[in-house]
């Protein structure tokens, strides 16, 4: 599944970045902590955070992470916008807070993988 | 970088990235004006102004020298996450000086962490510098001077399991003394 069928499905405002809107989403990962998804998230993970400073992009572009959500209503800031855009880095906005996006997330993850196999 | 031991790790790292033959790490806690000070002054290479003003871009450090990495700007966002602020003083041929300054009191403020193993590693590092530890706790402080270790033990190799462990014990002992948590 890609970021823009997630978007559109979950109802996540594809903020910036949108030329990585094709990525393939592997799973995900949920945390606020930079250096903790430094050291657990991989490949292609969607992650979910209510992190908004630019450091998330180094993180993301590190990892080659697929994208970020962020949560609770919280949106990029002016900063991380423009260098999103530069770097090609997704970010998804949404209301609900980390608990439920990340609930829902899995859920359709996981559902998509059942059809698959 | 769960807590600031871990931060003051990877910082000093830098420090001997930079070659520095002599490293100071103070810290202070100061209930009065309720901040958390830590400070990392070295006599390495240095950097030139430009490059101050970049090290805690990850676009610039992740990009072009991944020697940097994200150190310094994930400080920097915790420091000022804790209405605190992160400030770089460099001097090519001199040296650097990091201070990170914390809200003590702030609900994000990251725990001390293990200072006695973040020391121990550095002692570990396989390179040989002069590291002072000075660690303050409202007026109260200790300081750990690896020269002072080396010239009780005239001689001897400071990096042996049984010194290094020995040293542990000593700055979690003395820690404890001065009220740290």
């Amino acid at each position: 599944m890609n970021i823009a069928e997630i978007a559109d499905r979950l109802n996540f405002e594809i903020v910036c970045g949108s030329t990585g809107k094709n990525n393939m989403v592997t799973w995900g990962y949920t945390s606020d902590m930079l250096s903790n998804v430094m050291g657990n998230a991989s490949e292609g993970n969607l992650w979910i955070t209510m992190q908004s400073h630019k450091n998330i992009l180094a993180v993301a572009l590190l990892k080659e992470l697929s994208g970020i959500v962020l949560v609770n209503g919280h949106r990029p800031d002016t900063e991380t916008v423009t260098q999103a855009e530069k770097e090609g880095v997704v970010i998804l906005a949404t209301d609900l807070p980390a608990f439920e996006t990340a609930g829902r997330l899995y859920q359709l993850l996981k559902e998509n993988e059942d059809i698959q196999s | 970088m769960n807590d600031l031991s871990l931060h003051i790790l990877d910082i000093t790292q830098n420090s001997i990235r930079a070659g520095a033959s002599e490293i100071y790490i103070t810290v202070n806690e100061d209930s009065a004006t309720d901040k958390l000070t830590i400070e990392i002054r070295d006599n390495g290479k240095g950097i030139d102004k430009e490059l101050v003003e970049k090290v805690t871009d990850p676009f610039f450090s992740t990009r072009s020298t991944r020697k940097i990495g994200m150190g310094l700007p994930l400080l920097k966002q915790n420091a000022e996450q804790c209405e605190g602020s992160l400030n770089i003083v460099s001097e090519k041929g001199t040296g650097t000086m990091v201070t990170a300054i914390f809200k003590k009191s702030h609900i994000d403020c990251p725990p001390m962490g293990n200072m006695a193993a973040t020391i121990k590693s550095l002692l570990c590092s396989g390179h040989s510098y002069h590291l002072v530890y000075k660690h303050e706790i409202d007026g109260r402080e200790f300081v750990f001077d690896s020269r002072e270790i080396s010239e009780i033990l005239e001689g001897l190799n400071v990096n042996t399991p049984k010194i290094i462990n020995f040293i542990k014990e000593m700055i979690d002992e003395n820690l404890k003394n001065i009220g740290a948590s």
